[in-house]
């Protein structure tokens, strides 16, 4: 009996053995890699891509940076984009976060900056050059650096051609009175005219937030981002330039419960099929609807045109609304992972991330290989643009900016006004 | 407790903590020895004890307390979820909460499934427990069919109803084809309609469960009883409502505690169909969608730890009144019998 029990207790000792010693190695496979004796690196990467060409393209560049320099290896893993946060949250508490990783940007960004968690990136000339000054703003706090951009996603609405010549629409509009006609126009060939996925909330509240962006001018976004208080008179006027469209209803049936990106029947699924003419939405969205394709090819016909103007804003009327691609190094990370991402926005792998995304790269030498009508057509809008303003939602942080896309869901059921979204708003900035 | 008592055989006195074997040689032994041998004998049952509950205290302690005092911990915080909290914000966070008119609403959607459920499941279940009790044919073919839905995943029938649902979908299809296009509705973002639609799916979903209570409630019912009834000339109605009701009773207050924790708790279903955000439009937001949406999905690690433990008060109360006061006698004997010592 004691025997048994003493060689039970050796077993589980040595069980505890076992898996603190696995446990240790997880905490090390994930965490950052930092330098040995011998000068090897490993530098851990998180990505979102999704599988195909967007994750060739990061094990390729792990592949090359490794032949250039090969004392570095560089792990790549790739993480579904809706778990990407929360993985990374904990992981950045835990002390385990990994070297290189996405950055969103924004309220984010600024409570992991607050938390100590991001290292400052000093940036070269060259580096400047390459990503751009713009893209770099986006990323910087007081002018302090804390992500190296790779792509942008200018915002604006994509469209069906053969939609439009069937509908009679001979060229996109470039006002709301031109929009709203050609809404009428598309309700006459018995489509949607615009689909909007609502109940991911963001697609809708991207309506509003353009229509912000036309009314409000640079600084009032810009002073919000900072004091979080929405009582500039823009701010209602944008909800009720919302209402107003809202009137000649533009939007598919049934978009309250329809989503973005998922399925036929979701927002992209409707414009890929024929089924809806427009939708707004940022510059991922040909791939989204390349997938949702009967034959999962890219829509031929897919155009884009900007946001149209608003008369009597304040803002000018051919600014645009941008994300940003980025990634940010953890406090830890090694010297050599702020020199992978300074090779990272160099000329040749920029291109090869922009054709593996289908997106716009911020290294404008890189730009040329830009060719399909539609990014042709956001690259000229963007490169035109006095200022880019990220998405709002973004810029002000999840609190805020999900307290106003609920707000903007409301606004479109009918249930809430425009100085509803302002009050939900600011409501929002006493919680957080 | 008493399990671990045994009764010695050969004083036929109770020898509290001293182990059944042994214990003849534990009574031969003089007193102070005798004394000893207890003691050795009560600390090896506390071992004993401290052996089988502790893993279970342990798990307990870890997975139940612990994170609700964090919870209660991280309530008084403004936090962003990023490094350690600091900004203490001492109860604003609860004032917040009580004063958020979104709260409210989902206080009141969160009780109106809750009283619906019962009101509309309850009746229902009997009515099918009774139905299948009798000696019909394919009875086992319907009790099977009546249970499918609750042994489905919450997250399949979330994503099958409400793609069935969508304005284009098929169930508006089917209206249409069977020449009854006008009930065709939008089921899901009309804001009068979707909570019914809700009510309607909870309803499918969980009557299985509820039926199969009751039909195990009825078939305990000694038979004994209804013949006697039947002899003594009772109506068929008539046993229902003096002998099978009655009896049935406690299954159904144990059937009505199970709701209502799981009304309070409604979560899954809401969130895959309607999402954190549309919920709230829709008018069918609950308390936990309400958490996950101001806390997890705005980033504001403790507002919503704050609410979590308004969600866990409510609870707290609304069972402990349950059990206080309608489970109190089914409970005889078990958790009541500490105190009734």
């Amino acid at each position: 009996m004691t025997r048994k029990a003493r060689s039970a207790t050796a077993v589980a000792i040595g069980l505890g053995i076992a898996l603190a010693a696995t446990g240790c190695a997880g905490g090390n496979d994930s965490g950052s890699g930092g330098g040995s004796a011998d000068g090897k690196v490993t530098l851990t990467v998180w990505e979102n891509a999704q599988p195909g060409a967007g994750d060739v393209y990061w094990k390729n560049a792990a592949k090359a940076y490794h032949a250039l320099h090969p004392n570095v290896t560089v792990k790549i893993q790739m993480i579904q984009n809706e778990d990407l946060d929360g993985k990374l949250q904990t992981a950045l508490n835990a002390n385990t976060a990994p070297d290189i990783f996405l950055q969103r940007g924004g309220g984010k960004m600024r409570a992991e900056v607050d938390a100590g968690q991001l290292q400052e990136l000093n940036l070269t000339d060259t580096d400047k050059a390459n990503a751009g000054a713009a893209a770099i703003g986006g990323y910087s706090i007081d002018g302090k650096v804390y992500a190296m951009p790779l792509d942008t996603q200018p915002e604006g609405i994509y469209y069906s051609k053969d939609l439009f010549k069937q509908a009679g629409i001979s060229a996109p509009p470039t006002t709301m009175e031109e929009l709203k006609a050609d809404v009428a126009k598309l309700k006459k060939i018995n489509v949607a005219p615009i689909a909007v996925g609502a109940k991911d909330a963001w697609p809708a509240a991207h309506w509003y937030y353009n229509f912000a962006l036309r009314e409000c001018s640079r600084n009032t976004l810009d002073t919000a981002a900072k004091e979080l208080k929405f009582n500039d008179p823009c701010w209602t006027k944008a909800g009720d330039d919302l209402a107003a469209f809202l009137k000649v209803e533009p939007f598919q049936k049934g978009f309250l419960t329809s989503t973005s990106q998922q399925g036929a029947g979701s927002s992209a699924g409707l414009l890929a099929n024929h089924k809806a003419g427009m939708e707004l939405m940022g510059n991922w969205d040909p791939g989204v609807i390349k997938s949702l394709t009967k034959d999962q090819k890219p829509l031929p016909d897919l155009g884009w045109f900007p946001f149209p103007a608003v008369t009597g804003g304040q803002g000018d009327p051919s600014a645009i609304m941008a994300g940003l691609d980025g990634y940010s190094l953890s406090k830890k990370a090694p010297k050599q992972a702020l020199e992978f991402l300074q090779w990272l926005v160099t000329k040749d792998q920029q291109e090869a991330y922009s054709k593996a995304f289908i997106t716009l790269p911020v290294n404008k030498q890189a730009q040329e290989v830009v060719t399909d009508s539609y990014n042709v057509s956001t690259l000229q809008a963007f490169n035109k643009a006095p200022y880019s303003m990220m998405f709002l939602d973004t810029l002000y942080g999840q609190n805020v900016g999900n307290a106003m896309n609920t707000a903007v869901v409301n606004l479109l059921a009918g249930k809430g006004t425009a100085a509803d979204i302002v009050k939900a708003t600011n409501a929002a900035a006493a919680k957080g | 407790m008493s399990d671990t008592l045994g009764t010695d055989p050969a004083t036929g006195r109770q020898s509290q903590g001293t182990p059944r074997v042994g214990g003849a040689a534990v009574a031969a032994l003089p007193t102070s020895a005798r004394a000893a041998a207890r003691r050795r004998g009560r600390a090896k049952m506390r071992l004993e004890i401290a052996l089988l509950s502790g893993p279970a205290i342990i798990m307990f302690l870890a997975f139940v307390i612990f994170p609700i005092a964090l919870a209660a911990y991280y309530g008084f915080y403004r936090w962003h979820g990023y490094g350690p909290p600091t900004d203490w914000v001492g109860l604003n966070n609860y004032k917040l909460i009580l004063t958020d008119p979104a709260f409210h609403e989902v206080l009141w959607h969160t009780g109106l499934v809750l009283v619906l459920s019962l009101v509309i499941q309850g009746p229902l279940a009997v009515v099918l427990a009774l139905l299948l009790n009798q000696k019909i044919r394919g009875r086992s073919v319907i009790r099977v069919l009546i249970f499918a839905p609750y042994i489905i995943s919450e997250v399949i029938v979330g994503t099958g109803w409400g793609l069935m649902l969508q304005s284009s979908g098929a169930v508006n299809d089917l209206l249409h084809h069977l020449g009854l296009g006008f009930l065709q509705a939008e089921w899901l973002s009309n804001s009068k309609l979707a909570i019914w639609t809700l009510m309607a799916i909870i309803t499918w979903k969980y009557i299985g469960f509820a039926v199969i209570l009751m039909l195990a409630g009825l078939q305990s019912i000694p038979d004994e009883l209804f013949e006697a009834a039947q002899i003594d000339g009772a109506s068929y109605w008539q046993i229902q409502r003096r002998i099978t009701l009655p009896l049935l009773a406690p299954t159904i207050r144990i059937w009505a505690f199970l709701s209502i924790i799981g009304s309070l708790q409604l979560f899954d279903l809401v969130y895959i169909i309607w999402g954190p955000y549309v919920a709230s439009t829709a008018g069918t937001s609950t308390m936990a969608i309400y958490m996950v949406a101001q806390g997890r999905n705005a980033g504001n690690y403790g507002y919503g730890s704050a609410i979590a433990v308004v969600m866990f008060l409510i609870s707290l109360v609304v069972a402990l009144i349950y059990q206080r006061f309608v489970l109190r006698r089914d409970l005889q004997g078990a958790v009541t019998e500490g105190a009734n010592r």
